[in-house]
């Protein structure tokens, strides 16, 4: 029985991205749910073989979007092309050519690993051989053991390997690592780095920024519905979160040192009077933004200088968390949206 | 539809079955222990026989008359209560339901009884027995009315009056038939009747809780591949568990049915009509846990209103009238109507119902169960 459909059509958009150079291209999609427009006008391509990751806080719209791309949710408006195919039209010619690790993955409790891996095979009518899928996936060892009794990790690895049975030029993974403990998650990462290594094209969907900037080629990221911002981890962090942060933490001051008091109070003053802005970050410690390395030394020379000692010192890059954060906070999100509204992209 | 990912799927729901212990005793094994539990409490002897206590006070060659034909035909099966006693005090002490009480003018000449109101046979001496009965006993109606066609057949016996006029049974049933006979089939629905609701309701929720559907959504399995095999399966399951029903009641009861096509055509158009239902029901029962209430709901009135365990006829007309918008009712006549009566017109226009709620809840089902995220979730 086909499923039910509603694909106006976006009027007046014409295909202005090229389908041959991406796996997926976004044009325009829209899904309503009566009055909630939980994807609101997103358009983005990603290309052949390269690791896109979809971040967005939860309920930004990142599983509606994977779901109507992936065709198991029908879009409201819009048209997403998957290797070249209509995803509305050709469902079932496009099911064939993906993989997918939905998020929560589960399978049927009683069946061994190897016999869930055969299903999969199975139903895509895949001669893939089971072993050489569960050598890929480090299962091997687990194949005889009822998916019930399996830890989470190694259910996400079964998913990942059912979602690799047909051989699949696009990966689509939705959240694989939530839930993981760092070992596991790691576990993943690699088993992801060796299916783009093998030329997939792997939609990734996460709320870990380290994850991303860990493994994606690209990021895109949504926020209430609409895309706020696409590009390479370094791309976004450059252009989002160009400084670096220098968290500075004082020595706790001797009781009966005057001096000592004196000079933590000092700090900030010290800092200020350089023309850098100060934030405490807690009782002794301060954060400093600055612009380079020379800045760094400065400060140190300045603080060490009026006789500040330090117990710790840490020099952080700006990384994607705080692009992410800076981006989809409350504030953030309004100019970005107008931006990206009026065509401003990374 | 594809029968290569509808045999796979199959193939995926019976190793999961038979690896699920608690499935397979529900499924199989407890209506085939509901068969032995109820047959051995209900099926009785050929004949039945009643204890009737007598205190015989007469002692008189009459009353043996009387006594032995009260056992003739194995009616009753007598006790003698002692003379001495009160026969009302006696009975509610030791909880008699009926006690018969020979008086000691039984057997006497007419002219020592003080009545004497004609009547030209000796027996006709108008002596007159006492039944001392406890009123809120439920088969004490029964004795009392044996007791009664028991009395008049020795009256008449006595009198020496060949019958006037006598009853000859004819059954309308080619064959005899037991309490068993009419619980088998009902058994039969009943077992069909939970595997294939509970089934349909648990299994979707559960695969809907665990995000399986969503995964088999991005397969080339289709709602058509995944009904196809959920009504395999049923079938598979429904034709174990009257297997084994049929084979207990056979060895344990020797029962008589009659088994032919019928049989299958019910059983199949059962597990139609309930695996719908269930597939309606499915968007109550989000979650497994509320899954079993409502199959709960939908099971008991079924199998208490619906004939399985006694006749609807014994029960009061409005819940009669009640049972006669439930499917299962349809199906208990039809399986009764092929397997005890061989009445094909009855099973016809049973099947026939029946068919027409496999059809209405089943296209329903279908149009109403959602595959994979086609709602929001």
């Amino acid at each position: 029985m086909p499923l039910p459909r509603n694909w106006p059509g976006c009027s007046g958009v014409s295909a202005t991205m090229s389908s041959s150079e991406s796996a997926i291209v976004v044009e325009r999609l829209c899904k309503r749910y009566g009055t909630l427009l939980a994807v609101d006008d997103v358009s983005f391509a990603v290309a052949k073989g390269e690791l896109f990751a979809f971040l967005g806080p939860n309920g930004a719209g990142k599983t509606t979007t994977v779901e109507v791309i992936q065709t198991s949710r029908p879009a409201t408006s819009g048209r997403v092309m998957v290797l070249g195919m209509d995803v509305a039209r050709q469902k079932s010619e496009v099911v064939k050519r993906i993989g997918v690790l939905p998020q929560g993955f589960s399978s049927f409790d009683r069946l061994t690993v190897r016999e869930t891996l055969q299903y999969y095979a199975k139903i895509f009518s895949s001669r893939i051989d089971i072993n050489t899928l569960m050598d890929l996936t480090d299962l091997r060892g687990k194949a005889e053991v009822q998916f019930k009794t399996l830890s989470g990790g190694l259910k996400q690895r079964v998913g990942i390997a059912a979602a690799l049975v047909n051989d699949p030029e696009v990966v689509f993974l939705d959240e694989p690592t939530t839930g993981l403990d760092p070992h596991a998650r790691r576990e993943v990462w690699e088993a992801l780095k060796g299916l783009k290594s093998r030329g997939k094209t792997i939609f990734l969907t996460t709320h870990y920024m380290e994850e991303a900037e860990f493994l994606a080629d690209t990021v895109a990221i949504i926020a209430k519905g609409r895309i706020i911002a696409v590009g390479s981890p370094t791309g976004l962090t450059e252009r989002h979160a160009d400084q670096l942060r220098l968290t500075l933490k004082m020595r706790q001051p001797r009781a009966s040192g005057e001096g000592d008091r004196e000079s933590m109070r000092s700090a900030p003053e010290i800092v200020r009077s350089m023309g850098f802005r100060s934030a405490a970050a807690s009782d002794d410690a301060i954060c400093v933004p600055v612009d380079s390395a020379e800045d760094v030394r400065r400060i140190l020379a300045e603080l060490h200088a009026a006789g500040v000692e330090m117990r710790d010192i840490d020099v952080r890059k700006p990384n994607l968390e705080e692009v992410f954060l800076k981006l989809t906070g409350d504030t953030a999100v309004g100019t970005v949206n107008r931006a990206s509204a009026a065509g401003v992209a990374i | 539809m594809t029968p290569r990912i509808v045999t796979a799927t199959l193939a995926v729901r019976l190793r999961s079955f038979y690896r699920e212990r608690s499935t397979v005793f529900f499924t199989l094994a407890f209506p085939v222990i509901l068969v032995l539990v109820f047959g051995m409490i209900f099926t009785r002897p050929e004949q039945l026989k009643f204890d009737l206590p007598v205190q015989d006070n007469s002692g008189s060659l009459l009353s043996a008359a009387l006594l032995s034909g009260l056992t003739q035909g194995d009616a009753f099966v007598i006790t003698q209560v002692p003379t001495d006693v009160d026969a009302a005090a006696y009975a509610r002490e030791n909880k008699l339901t009926l006690l018969l009480v020979i008086p000691k003018q039984l057997g006497l000449p007419p002219g020592a009884s003080a009545a004497g109101e004609g009547g030209g046979t000796p027996a006709a001496a108008g002596a007159e027995l006492t039944y001392i009965f406890d009123p809120s006993s439920t088969s004490v109606n029964t004795k009392i009315q044996l007791l009664n066609v028991v009395i008049g057949r020795i009256n008449q016996q006595l009198a020496g009056v060949p019958p006037v006029i006598t009853l000859a049974p004819v059954s309308i049933l080619p064959k005899r038939y037991r309490f068993i006979e009419f619980f088998v089939p009902g058994i039969i629905a009943m077992a069909i009747m939970t595997s294939s609701l509970s089934n349909a309701l648990n299994m979707n929720a559960e695969l809907r809780q665990k995000g399986i559907m969503r995964k088999l959504a991005t397969t080339p399995v289709t709602r058509t591949d995944w009904l196809v095999s959920s009504i395999l399966y049923q079938c598979i399951l429904g034709a174990l568990s009257t297997g084994m029903i049929l084979v207990v009641a056979y060895a344990a009861f020797g029962v008589r049915l009659r088994l032919d096509a019928w049989l299958v055509v019910i059983v199949a158009l059962e597990i139609v009509v309930f695996v719908g239902i269930g597939m309606l029901l499915t968007p109550l029962a989000k979650e497994a846990e509320s899954a079993s209430a409502v199959t709960n709901a939908v099971l008991f009135p079924m199998m208490f209103l619906s004939g399985t365990f006694f006749p609807v006829e014994m029960m009061p007309g409005f819940l009669q009238a009640f049972a006669r918008v439930l499917p299962l009712y349809y199906v208990n006549e039809a399986l009764r109507a092929a397997m005890i009566f061989a009445d094909t017109t009855s099973v016809l226009r049973s099947i026939g119902i029946t068919a027409a709620f496999a059809a209405v809840a089943f296209v329903a089902g279908t149009l109403q169960t959602r595959w994979g995220s086609e709602e929001k979730t």
